[in-house]
C-alpha cells in the first residue's frame, strides 16, 4: 500500500523530474546491469539499501523553485521513511541479509551517483524511482 | 517596526475517513481583514532536512480559518503543523498544533449503505468514500447469524451482487470500511433485512 501511494505521488511529478535530468544517456539504478538480475535472496537487502540512499542522497537534493512538486517529494520521501521502518525491523530480525551481488549492485549503484554532480546525480535518482517501484512490486 | 499580531490560537484537527483539516481560531482586529497560511513538516523534513517546513500554496494568504490538509498528509508518520496571521506588512508569529497529528488516528465512519433485493437477487450499494477505503460487507439469512458470510469488496462503482436468495426468509446485511494504509476498519453500519420479491421467477 505505500508503495502505490509512492507510486502515485512519483506519476504527478514524474514528467517534471524527468524534464530536469538532461542527461538521458546514463542510469543511476540500472547501469551496467538492471535490478531485475538480482537474486531474490539478495532482494530484501538491496531494497533495504535502496531506501537509505533515497533518503540520504536523493530526496534532500531535490529541492525545486515549484511549490507543487516539492510537497509531492515531501508525500515521497515521508511515505519511504514509513517503509523504511517496517524494513528496519526485517534487518534487525536478520531477514534481510546481504549476499556479495547485492553489495556489488549497491556499490555500482553509488559509484554511478558520483559519477555527476549532486544535483544532477539526485534528480536522476528521483526520476528514476519507477524503475525502484516496477522491481519492488515485481519481486512483491 | 511593525507591530506584531497575536499568533493564531486553539489550532486543531478535524479527521474523519481520511480527509483531514487543520481549524483555528480567527485572530480579531478591529476594521481589519486578516490573512492566514499554514505549513507541514513530515517526520521526513525533520529527520533528513533540516527540520524545514513546507508551504500549502492553497492556504497562503487565506481568509478562512480552516485549511485541507489531506493532499499533503499522504503517509503514515506524525506531522507538524503552523499556522501565522498577516495584515499587510504586519505578520504574527506561527502558532503551532500542540503535538502531532499522524493519520493513523483519523476517524473512521461505516459506510452509508443500500440493500436490494431484486427479485432472488440480492445486491448492496456502497458509498464511494475514496481511493484508500475497501469495504467488508456481511450477509446471512436471519435467524442463522452462525452462518454468517463475508465479502471483501473495493470496487464500489457499481452495484454489489451479494447472493442469490431462497423465496421466504429475510437476508440481512452489514457493513464497515477498511483502510489499508492506516490497517484500520470502521465500526459496522446498521444491519439491514430484505427478502425475495416474490412472483419475478428467475425463470421467467
Amino acid at each position: 500500500t505505500g508503495v502505490t501511494e509512492i507510486r502515485s505521488g512519483f506519476n504527478a511529478i514524474k514528467a517534471n523530474i524527468q524534464a530536469r535530468d538532461p542527461i538521458r544517456t546514463l542510469s543511476i539504478l540500472s547501469h551496467p546491469h538492471s535490478l531485475h538480475k538480482v537474486k531474490s535472496s539478495d532482494k530484501c537487502c538491496i531494497i533495504h539499501k535502496l531506501f537509505n540512499f533515497y533518503m540520504d542522497k536523493v530526496f534532500k537534493h531535490c529541492q525545486t523553485e515549484d511549490s507543487y512538486v516539492n510537497r509531492k517529494i515531501s508525500s515521497i520521501a515521508n511515505s519511504f521513511l514509513s517503509i523504511k521502518r517496517k524494513l528496519e525491523q526485517c534487518h534487525k530480525q536478520n531477514k534481510c541479509l546481504c549476499g556479495q551481488e547485492s553489495t556489488e549492485k549497491f556499490k555500482q549503484i553509488l559509484v554511478n551517483y558520483e559519477g555527476l554532480n549532486i544535483t544532477s546525480a539526485a534528480i536522476k535518482s528521483l526520476g528514476e524511482l519507477d524503475i525502484l517501484l516496477d522491481w519492488m512490486e515485481k519481486s512483491h | 517596526e511593525d507591530a506584531l499580531l497575536p499568533a493564531p490560537q486553539n489550532i486543531s484537527i478535524l479527521s474523519t475517513n481520511m480527509r483531514h483539516f487543520l481549524t483555528w481560531s480567527p485572530v480579531t482586529i478591529q476594521g481589519e481583514t486578516v490573512r492566514y497560511s499554514v505549513e507541514f513538516q513530515g517526520e521526513y523534513e525533520r529527520e533528513y532536512a533540516n527540520e524545514s517546513w513546507i508551504p500549502i500554496c492553497e492556504c497562503s494568504l487565506i481568509t478562512a480559518t480552516m485549511c485541507n490538509i489531506t493532499e499533503d498528509i499522504s503517509a503514515t508518520v506524525a506531522y507538524n503543523l503552523r499556522v501565522r496571521a498577516d495584515i499587510g506588512a504586519r505578520r504574527s508569529e506561527w502558532g503551532t498544533l500542540k503535538g502531532f497529528f499522524n493519520r493513523i488516528t483519523t476517524s473512521l465512519t461505516p459506510p452509508l449503505m443500500k440493500v436490494i433485493a431484486d427479485g432472488y437477487h440480492l445486491l448492496v450499494d456502497l458509498e464511494d468514500m475514496g481511493p484508500a477505503f475497501q469495504f467488508y460487507v456481511l450477509y446471512w439469512k436471519k435467524g442463522q447469524e452462525s452462518r454468517m458470510q463475508q465479502k471483501m469488496v473495493k470496487d464500489v462503482s457499481s452495484t454489489v451482487h451479494l447472493d442469490t436468495m431462497e423465496a421466504g426468509p429475510d437476508y440481512c446485511v452489514k457493513a464497515q470500511t477498511y483502510v489499508e494504509t492506516i490497517n484500520r476498519s470502521s465500526t459496522f453500519s446498521q444491519t439491514q433485512c430484505v427478502r425475495a420479491q416474490g412472483g419475478r421467477s428467475m425463470w421467467l
